[in-house]
């Protein structure tokens, strides 16, 4: 795909955005409320221990990781429901007619509806936090720059992951209960709830073999430092690979659900 | 296949696959657990070849399977068995490279994008399709001159009439200037006066482009004034495939004589091989045997027997001669097989 195309592609995504307004300011506040939530539950929980770490966090850092974890969240806030609306109206039978693959318009369109989630919502999250919360990110240029890398291999995997959910509607007909199971799995094992390192160990085996924290735990912990510099590049190593392994499943369910798809509405 | 070929079709098969549950409360909830599955042929192992420059009328009842198969030939659907090629592309295997040789317009869809200006939805294509601004240009202008798009660029799509909305569709899949063009309904639901500028584009393209165009429609109209083959599909199956033409005058019998006669001589009396389809006080509707006497010796019989008004041979309508068929195709087989509507 033409990367002129795929800037088109985001950039009408990203218009479609902006008449959601309204929207997009109960956004902002129920960000900011699950920040508000989980730093305050954090705070009260370790007040109750005359220790102040716990699992190698300290209550800043566990402050900072709350916030940023919603932050990296809301960035990678996308429709998942798209490939599931263009089966149920038929309208997918359009876009098949182009000469375009359907894997990168869809990841356009999430890169223009993620592109106005970070300006209208992660940003202002981010920046009333920091005033109001005790937060520190170790501000090092390369680490950053790592962190946007690790940031968009974390979002090709989630885009990879919608999309391999939003193509169960070619075998099913109601998709909504696959999508809630993966809400439900992709919010608790990839550390949007509680970091990686307060699992309990019997769960870690199954952490390790499931994609989900390399989406949201990883880039998260290489932004507040709580990985050291070198353990970064085996991280993004396993990105990469996860990359690679969803993609396959990716092709191997467009080139399954293809036989399977029927265009609604004649 | 052959340079001069440019779709071929052979043991085309598409099946759908169908749920069925019970009807009412106990039934959807025996279906909680079990469902009985039903397989629904859309289209039934057809063959057929087009060649280049070829106008196709492809047409059927609802469900017959005439839109299935355009999206099979458009790289939508993946047939269950059987092969097609388009261009010399397979279009399941190879969509992407399919698309782009192909014009695609579904009458009850749109290609162009709700929100966006036409010109900005032209624009996109253009992109889409890599053609380049010099060629765009030019064939924008023949599009515009042959559908009038000027008054319509600036607008945004939700807001074209369906006629005007399927000018720009039309224009939309023809940004590429395709050698092959599928036309899915496309004057489903506009006036006499848009169909008639529809169809004058389409065989004007048709004639100075050699453009291929495979119609499906239910108006016989755009099939009598631009197909000069049609093929017709029933229940999935291939029933006629031939000149229109052809179709014509196979069924020659079809055609009706119209007399009206005069006062005193109104009773006509039975005449071998003819029968009186309707008449009206002493205006009669007649039908002949297509085996037994032509049509010049029915009317020499009549004339030299009875004193005649007006006399007049009514051509059959492509329209009459597809409803006998359908009509006599239904008699023969049992409803239950009805194929899936696609």
């Amino acid at each position: 795909m033409k990367p002129e195309l795929f800037f088109k592609f985001a950039s009408i995504s990203f218009q479609k955005q902006v008449t959601y307004r309204f929207d997009c300011f109960v956004g902002i506040v129920n960000g900011f409320l699950y920040v508000f939530i989980f730093t305050s539950l954090w705070k009260a929980l370790y007040s109750q221990f005359d220790t102040t770490v716990h699992n190698g966090f300290t209550l800043t850092a566990i402050t900072t990781y709350a916030v940023l974890v919603m932050a990296v969240r809301i960035s990678f806030t996308m429709d998942d429901s798209i490939i599931y609306r263009k089966v149920m109206d038929g309208s997918i039978a359009m876009e098949l007619i182009r000469p375009t693959s359907f894997f990168f318009m869809n990841l356009a369109e999430n890169v223009g509806h993620s592109l106005f989630h970070i300006m209208a919502r992660t940003f202002p999250v981010v920046i009333i936090s920091l005033l109001l919360f005790d937060i520190s990110i170790p501000l090092e240029p390369v680490r950053l720059l790592v962190f946007i890398f690790s940031f968009f291999a974390g979002y090709i995997l989630i885009s990879m992951l919608n999309f391999a959910a939003g193509l169960l509607a070619f075998w099913f007909v109601e998709i909504f209960p696959f999508m809630l199971f993966k809400y439900a799995l992709f919010t608790f094992f990839s550390g949007g709830l509680v970091p990686i390192d307060f699992f309990p160990e019997f769960l870690k085996p199954l952490v390790n073999f499931l994609p989900f924290q390399y989406m949201l735990y990883f880039p998260t912990v290489i932004l507040t430092g709580r990985v050291p510099m070198a353990e970064v590049p085996s991280i993004i190593i396993s990105q990469l690979m996860w990359i690679l392994i969803m993609g396959v499943i990716c092709s191997l369910m467009w080139n399954a659900g293809k036989k399977k798809l029927v265009i609604q509405g004649g | 296949m052959q340079d001069n070929i440019a779709i071929e079709v052979k043991g085309l098969r598409k099946e759908f696959k169908v749920s069925s549950s019970g009807k009412g409360f106990l039934g959807k909830l025996q279906a909680l657990f079990h469902r009985g599955h039903k397989i629904i042929t859309a289209v039934n192992d057809i063959d057929f070849k087009i060649k280049r420059g070829e106008f196709v009328g492809y047409v059927g009842e609802n469900g017959a399977g005439k839109s299935t198969t355009i999206k099979m030939l458009t790289g939508i659907l993946v047939p269950t068995s059987g092969t097609a090629e388009v261009n010399g592309i397979v279009p399941y295997k190879d969509r992407k490279k399919n698309a782009a040789k192909i014009g695609v317009v579904f009458g009850q869809r749109t290609q162009l994008w709700w929100d966006l200006p036409v010109r900005e939805s032209f624009d996109l294509l253009r992109v889409i399709f890599r053609v380049s601004r010099s060629d765009f240009d030019r064939q924008m202008a023949k599009l515009d001159e042959a559908l009038g798009l000027s008054p319509l660029l600036e607008m945004p799509v939700r807001k074209l009439s369906l006629g005007q909305r399927m000018r720009c569709d039309i224009a939309a899949s023809l940004i590429h200037n395709p050698p092959v063009l599928f036309l899915d309904e496309p004057t489903i639901g506009l006036d006499v006066l848009a169909k008639q500028s529809v169809r004058n584009f389409l065989s004007e393209i048709n004639r100075t482009e050699g453009t291929t165009i495979i119609l499906t429609t239910h108006d016989m109209n755009d099939i009598e004034q631009l197909c000069k083959r049609l093929i017709i599909l029933e229940e999935g199956k291939i029933i006629f495939d031939g000149e229109t033409e052809l179709l014509k005058q196979k069924f020659v019998h079809e055609k009706v004589i119209e007399v009206e006669f005069y006062e005193d001589d109104c009773v006509m009396q039975g005449i071998p091989g003819v029968t009186v389809v309707r008449e009206q006080g002493c205006k009669k509707w007649l039908t002949f045997d297509s085996d037994g006497s032509g049509i010049g010796e029915v009317i020499g019989t009549i004339a030299s027997q009875y004193k005649i008004k007006d006399i007049s041979v009514k051509e059959p309508s492509v329209e009459s001669i597809i409803r006998n068929i359908y009509d006599n195709r239904i008699k023969l087989s049992t409803p239950s097989s009805k194929p899936f509507t696609k």
